[in-house]
């Protein structure tokens, strides 16, 4: 039965889809009178079936080779496309990720969107989330991954869509879109540069055959480059990074699903391209490069947030370029090992910040605090994942990021000081929220603050106990790192800049020697972290500025020169016409002058031989 | 004595005809002009019928037609401007063009 389960995991993708084609019952156009809650409760269960086929199916997969199925698509003159699936661990485990992420965050919606009608759109969009990355990791061609991502942009650009009459979600949602498909479109290049290369979009073989392949190392620089375009637009990165800022605009839990999993998309598809990529030095760097930039800025930025979605958002972009980092410097088991913990962390801290959000009211950090009395339970799932995030021994951010500081202590000591400058200040960035929503004085908007339903906490604490319990995954799936081959030494830095973070955090959010609101001694600094660089200025100067100039250029050039073109034909004719009739004057002697005039003119012509002649005969 | 010098002639008279026919403003003065231009074509077929044609005289006979037409013609020009007088009370040509674009 088990092994049945497990050879039919190319199922799982499909059960959300099935949840997602049943919501449109409940749409409130198609039902009219009973209210939309059916569509998330169909959907929840059609989550927990695929999950519940995943978990059956890990054991088996754990202890036998991937397996590899084919699905026939299209096959033309010369091109063979068809679906590979790759049925294995690793696959298997990304997928039970999934959909028990997205498990507990329907549930959770199931508490807070207790006051929304959108439900059905809320949930089939939640399922196309969850049957996209399923098939994403399911599927083993770069052809068909690249696919899917498209119709995960266009499911961010519809999710983040959600409450659509407001202004600042329709803005966040285009810039979303757009930025996505920027990346995607830069994937494409890569995708397609990639083929008459090495003949083949399958991960496998294309790492088979990066091993021996002998390409130009511009052209591999030039597709490495593309291929890091398209993770760099979804996983957040600098400079493509204000869109996840502008996505908090959505509703809490498909944040929970987005900033745990859906912009580790990106890392998934580099790390399966980890091989291609290496072909060229140019490419490694430069994903270190975007990596160190973005994780730096990241977590800087966080620390100046005064939102409680966008300081824990930025977070994700700074994870995310540690991920960078460790694909950069080659260390895949590494990156996978951050973007699980990351996933589990940043889903009980989204969680339990939403928490907040949803009997608070205010998403503004400077008008929370004191909620640790009256929230414990919100306050605990934020440690929780708080403390599984950034590296403290023994929970399981420790050990993805003693993973990658070991691999790269031997090649480049100055890129493990800066991991260790991205923990501390992502301690840092984690313990002002934490001190700034649960400690401190009470504010007009706490003073009354129950904790929630048990729809929002239940999701929340199961979050917060598998972030606490992701040591204990890891190793009993045999992916914890032993500790007899780790240096100490990484270890202990590891730790002791952890613990630096989170204690200057805490003398200066938690303790009272600081004055609140803390003030940076420049304030241009603080206003430059605070506005995240002034990205959107940027953009607007850079390439919104240019392209709206070309644009507006191009419709001047066609309305005016284009069709003034075409339009200057027929003006001339109509004008010709207009003056040309003057021509009949009316008068019969003026008609009578024109065929003088004509009968002078053709006998000139007729004799004009004999003319000519005639002239030469005078010379 | 040539045929030229008569052709020339005629030309002549025909183009102070064409020219009077074309300039002048009195309606009665361009049917006198068209009389001068078909003198001038009378010459020519005269002048045709001596030097190449002794025998027949065809050009004769031509020329006898052409001034009958040319008396018809002139009777019925004459006719259609006095009609246009009775309208509108002048013979100038220059306020003869209601038939203008």
């Amino acid at each position: 039965m088990t092994q049945f389960l497990a050879e039919t995991a190319w199922l799982i993708p499909l059960y959300p889809i099935f949840g997602m084609l049943l919501s449109i019952i409940w749409f409130p156009s198609i039902t009219r009178r009973t209210g939309p809650r059916p569509a998330g409760y169909v959907n929840a269960i059609t989550t927990f079936l695929a999950f519940m086929h995943g978990v059956l199916a890990l054991p088996v997969v754990l202890h036998q080779p991937p397996i590899h199925l084919t699905f026939p698509w299209l096959e033309v003159a010369g091109l063979n496309l068809t679906i590979p699936v790759e049925i294995s661990a690793l696959t298997v485990g990304a997928m039970v990720l999934i959909t028990g992420l997205n498990f507990l965050a329907q549930i959770y919606g199931v508490g807070y969107l207790e006051m929304d009608w959108g439900w059905a759109r809320f949930y089939s969009m939640l399922a196309l989330f969850e049957a996209g990355m399923c098939a994403l990791v399911l599927c083993d061609s770069l052809f068909f991954s690249y696919i899917i991502l498209e119709i995960l942009t266009l499911g961010t650009y519809l999710l983040i869509g959600f409450w659509f009459n407001q202004s600042l979600v329709v803005t966040g949602a285009r810039d979303a879109f757009l930025t996505k498909r920027v990346g995607d479109l830069f994937l494409l290049m890569g995708v397609l540069a990639i083929f008459p290369l090495a003949g083949t979009w399958n991960f496998n073989e294309l790492a088979v055959w990066a091993q021996t392949a002998n390409v130009d190392p511009t052209i591999a620089t030039l597709v490495g480059l593309a291929l890091l375009a398209g993770p760099m637009g979804k996983c957040a990165q600098f400079p493509l990074h204000l869109w996840l800022d502008e996505a908090m605009e959505g509703p809490f839990p498909s944040t929970i699903l987005r900033n745990s999993v859906v912009v580790a998309t990106g890392a998934w598809i580099m790390i399966k391209l980890e091989p291609v990529l290496a072909l060229s030095p140019v490419v490694l760097n430069a994903a270190i490069a975007i990596g160190a930039v973005s994780a730096i800025g990241g977590t800087l930025i966080a620390i100046g947030q005064i939102d409680i979605k966008r300081s824990f958002s930025y977070l994700v972009t700074a994870y995310m370029g540690v991920v960078f980092i460790a694909i950069g410097a080659q260390q895949t088991e590494a990156a996978l090992l951050i973007v699980f913990t990351h996933a589990l962390g940043m889903a009980a801290i989204v969680a339990s910040c939403g928490s907040v959000v949803l009997n608070n009211i205010t998403q503004d950090l400077t008008q929370l605090g004191g909620l640790w009395k009256k929230r414990p339970v919100t306050g605990l799932s934020f440690i929780a994942g708080a403390t599984g995030l950034v590296a403290l021994p023994p929970l399981g951010g420790f050990w993805a990021m003693l993973k990658l500081v070991d691999g790269l202590w031997q090649t480049s000591s100055w890129l493990v000081g800066l991991v260790l400058v991205i923990n501390a200040l992502a301690a840092f960035s984690l313990t002002r929220t934490f001190g700034l929503i649960f400690a401190n004085k009470e504010q007009p908007m706490t003073v009354r603050s129950p904790e929630n339903l048990w729809a929002i906490t239940l999701p929340m604490t199961i979050l917060a106990g598998f972030a606490i319990h992701a040591p204990v995954i890891l190793l009993s799936l045999g992916l914890l790192p032993s500790w007899a081959e780790m240096s100490k030494d990484v270890a202990l830095l590891l730790t002791w800049s952890s613990i630096f973070g989170l204690s200057i955090g805490w003398v200066v959010y938690i303790s009272k020697y600081v004055q609140k609101p803390v003030r940076l001694p420049s304030k241009a600094l603080q206003d430059l972290f605070a506005y995240d660089f002034y990205t959107p200025k940027l953009y607007k100067s850079s390439v919104v500025g240019s392209v709206d100039i070309i644009s507006r250029v191009t419709d001047w050039f066609d309305r005016y020169f284009v069709d003034g073109l075409v339009n200057l034909v027929g003006l001339s004719s109509i004008f010709g016409g207009e003056t040309l009739k003057y021509g009949n004057s009316g008068q019969t002697q003026f008609y009578v002058l024109t065929i003088a005039f004509g009968l002078v003119l053709l006998a000139l012509l007729a004799s004009w031989s004999f003319l000519s002649q005639l002239t030469i005969g005078i010379g | 004595m040539q045929l030229q010098y008569f052709l020339l002639l005629a030309a002549a008279l025909f183009c102070i005809g064409v020219y009077g026919l074309v300039t002048s403003r009195n309606a009665i003065r361009v049917l006198m002009s068209i009389e001068l231009m078909l003198n001038a074509v009378n010459l020519n077929l005269m002048a045709f019928s001596n030097y190449l044609d002794p025998q027949a005289i065809r050009g004769q006979v031509f020329t006898v037609f052409v001034i009958t037409i040319a008396a018809a013609e002139a009777a019925v020009g004459l006719a259609i401007v006095l009609s246009i007088y009775r309208n509108r009370d002048t013979v100038d040509m220059e306020q003869f063009n209601m038939l203008k674009w």
